[in-house]
């Protein structure tokens, strides 16, 4: 299964992932300009979290066991089928937000003026999400979940090299990543 | 019968639906004192306004599915554990297994209401009483509600407007009692005066009377409103009564311990009929709550190992015509409390929280991120200690680009074609 990754050293809060999902996947006219004149305003299914200095892009993390789908009684969310994605059928969406209180990322947001729940379906019905497709830095990248293991221990090995060259070890010992960065 | 449900509501359906995604090969019977099953109670009002037609309410239809049988508008009158048999009002016998009780509540009728006995008088519950009411409404606009629940509060928010004229009255000094603080619940009480809606806080109805078998007025306070319609949202208490002579019942009560499961071990119970005892007793009598339970209870049915009710907390989350609001747990006293409020957009969040980690809480207007601080909660986890941030909403996605389009509510109309 693929999802969005995030590179926290590229990310810099910049937010255009925000506007171009929002206008992209949740407006009708598709430009920005007609997006911020649309009543009810477009939402975007990826917010900026984080704090200035460690922004992070946060969409949908597609868990395997997705807390989101169990507090789900209409079957409005639903784990597509090839993609294993959790897609959200508007159509039957209450909007009674029992999915936003169990989502523990906090990224199933309610959209009260449609009343309906709003989350990243990874823009799985295109060829590549419009996050990953405009991040200037790119912050954000489409990665195969076993790929996730690896690529975090070729970043955990440049973190523990970095700190070495900054004669930083205690910090690197802390992490427990000397040894991983000879490995 | 491998299993047993009592009740249709929520708790009961999402064990269903539970039960058959989990034990395919296993047969289930379903029985409920209503004649119709599987449709949202939250949605009720919304029903009775008008503004959501009837097919919409249900979520559930009974599939032909031979391993589920539904006995509806019938009700179990006893149990006997010994011999595992459910004894039904139409003389009926039904054997079970596995026994989960989700017998929900029943409305609290005070007694000056239950003796009146005419016409315009409507306990909030079924869809029986909402269709009846529905019907009444357009010719008997003047409602009162009696209690300022969630359940009073919702239905005031959704009929007010709809040329229905609304008069709220709740015991207490202020709304939501059981669920916000008084600075939460005053942003309530604004929005519902927003809404035309009139509150008779610390105030009961202590009289009716009738003109032609109809109700005509109500007494409040001493006074006399001019009201045709009562709608009583006074609370529920647990469906419980079939269950007197079984032994299950403490004190009138149905504990279950944290894994749901009842003092005798193939009967399990869930929902708003149940007081979940571990390290205190909880009453967490709430539509998620119940969901929650209802999938958990039918995942211990028949698990070898059984898993346990982590959230005790009143959760809750609705939408009042308008208003967000998110209850994460109760107000807790003496617990520390951090709050963000922007009165002129119409939010207010509030964290509780001892030693770093949330204890409840509640957001109004602005939910986003409701589930992460939930989550942080029942986890019991250190969420730091920087509340403030942890508290702040993440913003309508132009917000920060567009400020003054979103914060004055002004249009670009300048910026439009054709301006």
């Amino acid at each position: 299964m693929k999802v969005i990754a995030v590179h926290l050293d590229r990310c810099t809060g910049c937010k255009t992932c925000e506007l171009y999902c929002a206008t992209e996947r949740g407006s009708n006219g598709k430009t920005l300009l007609r997006a911020v004149q649309e009543r009810p305003l477009p939402q975007a299914r990826v917010r900026v979290e984080g704090s200035n200095e460690v922004p992070v892009a946060m969409q949908c993390r597609q868990c395997r066991q997705a807390p989101c789908l169990d507090a789900c009684l209409t079957g409005a969310l639903r784990r597509d089928g090839e993609s294993g994605v959790v897609v959200i059928q508007e159509n039957n969406c209450i909007g009674c937000w029992t999915c936003t209180l169990f989502c523990p990322y906090g990224v199933i947001y309610p959209w009260p003026q449609r009343k309906i729940a709003l989350k990243c379906d990874r823009c799985v019905y295109m060829e590549v999400p419009v996050c990953v497709d405009v991040c200037p830095t790119k912050a954000l990248e489409l990665i195969d979940v076993d790929q996730y293991e690896d690529l975090l221990r070729v970043k955990r090995a440049e973190t523990a090299a970095d700190l070495q060259r900054k004669n930083r070890l205690d910090g690197a010992l802390l992490l427990d990543l000397v040894e991983r960065a000879g490995s | 019968m491998d299993c047993v449900i009592i009740g249709g509501g929520v708790a009961g359906m999402r064990a269903v639906l539970s039960f058959r995604r989990q034990w395919p090969d296993k047969t289930i019977t379903l029985i409920d004192t209503e004649k119709e099953i599987g449709y949202y109670r939250t949605l009720l009002p919304q029903f009775m306004n008008r503004t959501l037609p009837e097919n919409k309410l249900f979520f559930w239809q009974q599939q032909d599915d031979p391993r589920v049988r539904v006995i509806s508008g019938v009700t179990v009158e006893s149990i006997d554990r010994k011999n595992r048999t459910l004894f039904l009002s139409n003389r009926d016998s039904v054997q079970y297994r596995r026994l989960l009780i989700a017998s929900g509540g029943r409305p609290i009728v005070p007694a000056v209401c239950r003796t009146a006995g005419g016409e315009g008088i409507y306990p909030v519950r079924s869809l029986a009483v909402a269709r009846a009411a529905r019907d009444w409404l357009p010719d008997h606009p003047q409602v009162v509600i009696l209690g300022g629940g969630l359940v009073g509060v919702k239905t005031a928010a959704h009929l007010a407007g709809y040329n229905i004229s609304v008069t709220l009255v709740e015991k207490e000094k202020q709304l939501l009692p059981q669920a916000l603080s008084k600075e939460a619940s005053a942003l309530v009480e604004a929005e519902l005066r927003e809404k035309k809606i009139r509150l008779l806080l610390g105030s009961t109805v202590e009289d009716l009377r009738f003109n032609r078998g109809a109700l005509s007025g109500v007494r409040a306070n001493g006074a006399w409103i001019s009201c045709q319609t009562l709608f009583v949202a006074a609370g529920s208490l647990p469906e419980v009564a079939f269950l007197s002579d079984s032994g299950l019942l403490q004190d009138g009560r149905l504990e279950v311990a944290a894994s749901l499961q009842t003092s005798d071990e193939n009967i399990f119970a869930a929902g708003d009929a149940v007081t979940i005892v571990d390290n205190g007793a909880f009453t967490p009598w709430t539509w998620p709550q119940a969901m929650v339970q209802g999938s958990l209870a039918a995942a211990n049915l028949y698990a070898p190992t059984m898993s346990s009710l982590r959230c005790l907390s009143r959760v809750n989350a609705m939408n009042l015509n308008g208003l967000s609001l998110a209850v994460i747990g109760l107000p807790v006293a003496g617990a520390k409390r951090s709050v963000y409020s922007r009165p002129e957009a119409g939010i207010f969040r509030e964290l509780y929280h001892v030693d770093g980690r949330i204890v409840g809480g509640a957001l109004l207007g602005d939910i986003s991120n409701a589930g992460r601080l939930h989550s942080l909660m029942v986890s019991s986890e250190p969420a730091g200690t920087d509340f403030n941030e942890l508290l702040r909403p993440r913003l309508d996605s132009f917000a920060g680009t567009t400020s003054c389009c979103v914060k004055y509510n002004r249009r670009a109309t300048l910026l439009s074609e054709g301006a």
